[in-house]
């Protein structure tokens, strides 16, 4: 029974720290698609600050892969 | 994460040393040698070997400077050049066939004790350069707004390397766990998906690292 839950627990770390990160870089991903489109001079800065942006974010995604692969482990 | 590499030398009996290890002996002395060999032939008008490296050096000294600024982009830019080099190399020995199968060689970075002594490193450096910078400023900075902001600050200092290392390590191991899961699943061609895109990503990894520790580099030794 505890394995079980486990596992169920594994998933839903993952699933969550996965819908809302990706929620948060596509909408970074969008607005920083249409600042290019409107000023394609500025690229260079924009593109260099969005792989920050889309970084940070995906450290979130990260921290909730590890705590997963830490419970898979418990099983 | 859980499991412990197994030991392969013991050396003068308290040194552990394991594939990680091994694995950075080897991209040390490929990086050793390389720029030995261009050194010694370094010419006016470059080669094509030496071409091939001006270029890598050019653009990365573009790359610092335009988030340091010409001064300060040229005064660290040893410590960030090899920091990248290091990771970029440490990523991509992953995807050779053979390494990550063995014990005697493994993927450096795909190893939190590696990516948080990247980590530590990044911290000794960044209170260091802090330091020389401005010690006034240095102090001052920890109190800046307010100075009940303190333990928040000093928090950030320790959270920042921290989640810099847990980043590298996560995506790197992640990655080599998703391979590992697909060629399981279907070992013939469909692991080759995941490794495409993993030539993108370790790429990725090494430059955002590199690029945040200069961005902190930047906050800390920023003088008004």
């Amino acid at each position: 029974m505890r394995s079980e839950i486990i596992a169920i627990a594994a998933a839903a770390a993952i699933a969550a720290s996965t819908i809302a990160p990706a929620i948060g870089q596509g909408i970074t991903a969008k607005s920083a698609m249409e600042s290019i489109a409107r000023q394609p001079d500025a690229a260079k800065d924009i593109r260099s600050t969005l792989i920050i942006a889309l970084a940070l974010m995906e450290a979130l995604t990260i921290y909730g892969l590890l705590i997963a692969f830490m419970l898979v482990s418990k099983i | 994460m859980g499991e412990k590499s197994p030991v392969i030398i013991h050396l003068f009996g308290f040194l552990d040393v394991t594939g990680e290890v091994v694995m950075m002996w080897v991209i040390l002395a490929i990086a050793l040698v390389l720029s030995l060999l261009v050194r010694r032939g370094l010419k006016e008008r470059p080669g094509r070997f030496q071409n091939v490296i001006e270029t890598g050096v050019e653009y990365l000294d573009n790359f610092f400077e335009g988030l340091l600024g010409h001064e300060r982009g040229r005064k660290y830019f040893s410590f960030l050049a090899s920091l990248f080099i290091f990771i970029i190399f440490a990523n991509y020995s992953g995807l050779f066939p053979g390494v990550g199968q063995t014990v005697y060689l493994k993927a450096p970075t795909s190893s939190l004790s590696v990516t948080a002594g990247l980590g530590v490193t990044t911290f000794v450096f960044l209170q260091w350069a802090g330091l020389r910078a401005g010690p006034k400023h240095y102090f001052k900075r920890f109190v800046s707004p307010m100075f009940f902001m303190l333990p928040l600050l000093l928090l950030d200092e320790i959270i920042k390397p921290a989640s810099l290392a847990l980043r590298l390590f996560g995506n790197i191991f992640g990655e080599e766990m998703v391979t590992e899961e697909l060629y399981n699943i279907f070992p013939i061609g469909v692991p080759m998906v995941m490794m495409v895109l993993s030539l993108l990503f370790c790429a990725l990894q090494a430059m955002v690292f590199t690029m945040l520790t200069s961005i902190y580099l930047d906050e800390v030794t920023e003088i008004e």
